[in-house]
């Protein structure tokens, strides 16, 4: 029984030294932002870097980096995933002192000015808040599109104006 | 055709090319299919227009592109039709057994060949004629509506003049219109198949290299960097080499075939 407990005492102690070393490693890392302000049109696409530094000695656990996209405007809904279909990068580990770094294709879906950040989180679900970089601020401006006012006119007129035209003539070439 | 009443009477006539034309014309319109091609294509340019207008993710485009993709779209397919128009000019008479009594009238094969290509290219004049209100409507509000039309109808008269002949020059050589347009849409297809390419791979010199030559892919590319980058007319100009080469080249070679080798059969024996 008293090896039982020193086993489980022992497995406690270990497991709360292995969280404490991977809080240290996930404070370590650091998510840097290659741009801070895009500006952009609607529906163009954008591209942006980010570099998640590990400064410890040693190196990260996995890791998973997941993109957010949201408005500054209050009422404007913001669906991420129409902006960008591929917001979470599963980075693996990261080795001591090294970095990785990360290119995400955004495309500009609502006009206004939208933020982008970036969180980092340990894959191993460690309950720690994740380390997030610089919000780079996207102002994204309206396009010209087109009114569809007025095309279903058009769209049916001139077909209907030479089908009767070619039924014209085909009424006129029988009566001859 | 004209003639002047008095003591010198001159009586002149028209030139053949403009009376085979003529008669061309009058079997294309007057009976009917050049009407219906027309029909058929207005109701392609309408859905076009309509999906452009009123469809969400069409819709995502901006007016410029907008106007583009409908002008690319008129361009290839009254090209098209002018293809189609020319490659049943001749086997087509000789498969309905009316080529010889075509031979036997006082023309000359390089004016008859002459009058059945500009019927052939009234059929993209009229596809351009039926785009008109489709890309008026598309581009108003942006002032591209000038721009469009000017490239539009040069770009596209240089790629029908092109497809017209070749086509011609299959017929010439076609015993049946099976095999003629069987031929001429095989090669259409040929020519096109650049166009679907990915992006990635019409990068670098090679990418760039097949689209200039191409002549549809560098007529088309011409049209999209007038109109939705803005572009000058001088600026991609060397863009329209290869259209104004393939015109030039393939309309001789037209005339020079239909003026040798219009037979009744394939073999000769007229």
């Amino acid at each position: 029984m008293s090896v039982k407990r020193a086993i489980a005492a022992g497995l406690a102690i270990s497991s709360i030294a292995l969280a404490n070393a991977s809080a240290a490693a996930a404070g370590d890392v650091s998510v840097t932002v290659d741009r801070s302000h895009i500006t952009t049109k609607l529906g163009q696409k954008i591209v942006f870097r980010t570099t998640i530094a590990n400064h410890a000695s040693s190196p990260t656990g996995p890791l998973i980096a997941h993109l957010n996209v949201l408005s500054f405007r209050n009422g404007v809904e913001v669906d991420p995933e129409d902006w960008s279909t591929h917001r979470t990068r599963y980075l693996g580990t990261i080795p001591a002192r090294g970095a990785r770094t990360i290119t995400w294709n955004v495309h500009a879906i609502n006009t206004g000015r939208i933020a982008l950040y970036v969180a980092v989180l340990p894959q191993a679900g460690v309950n720690q808040p994740p380390t997030t970089g610089r919000t780079v601020q996207l102002v994204v401006a309206g396009r010209k599109t087109l009114n569809s006012g007025g095309i279903l006119p058009l769209a049916l007129g001139v077909p209907a104006l030479l089908g009767l035209l070619a039924g014209g003539m085909r009424v006129t070439r029988r009566r001859r | 055709m004209i003639a002047t009443a008095g003591p010198n009477v001159r009586h002149r006539r028209p030139h053949a090319w403009a009376i085979v034309a003529e008669q061309e014309l009058r079997d294309l319109w007057l009976g009917g299919r050049g009407l219906l091609l027309g029909l058929a294509f207005s109701v392609l340019l309408s859905i076009i227009a309509y999906l452009t207008a009123t469809n969400q993710a069409l819709n995502f485009l901006e007016q410029r592109e907008s106007v583009n993709l409908t002008l690319q779209v008129a361009i290839a397919v009254g090209s098209l039709l002018a293809l189609l128009a020319a490659a049943d000019a001749v086997s087509g008479e000789r498969e309905r057994s009316t080529l010889e009594s075509v031979l036997l009238t006082p023309v000359s094969r390089l004016e008859l060949t002459g009058g059945k290509m500009l019927a052939a290219l009234s059929l993209w004049l009229a596809a351009f004629a039926i785009t008109i209100p489709y890309v008026w409507f598309l581009g108003r509000g942006v002032q591209l509506v000038g721009h469009a039309l000017l490239t539009g109808i040069v770009v596209g008269t240089l790629l029908a003049l092109f497809l017209a002949s070749l086509g011609m020059i299959v017929s010439v050589f076609s015993n049946s219109n099976r095999v003629s347009l069987t031929l001429s849409l095989f090669l259409l297809l040929a020519i096109f198949a650049p166009t679907q390419l990915p992006s990635s791979a019409q990068k670098g010199w090679a990418g760039e290299f097949l689209l200039r030559v191409n002549p549809l892919t560098a007529g088309e590319h011409y049209v999209g960097k007038i109109l939705v980058s803005g572009h000058t007319w001088n600026e991609d100009v060397s863009w329209l080499i290869s259209p104004v080469v393939a015109a030039a080249v393939f309309s001789v070679v037209a005339a020079i075939v239909g003026a040798r080798y219009i037979r009744l059969g394939r073999g000769g024996g007229e």
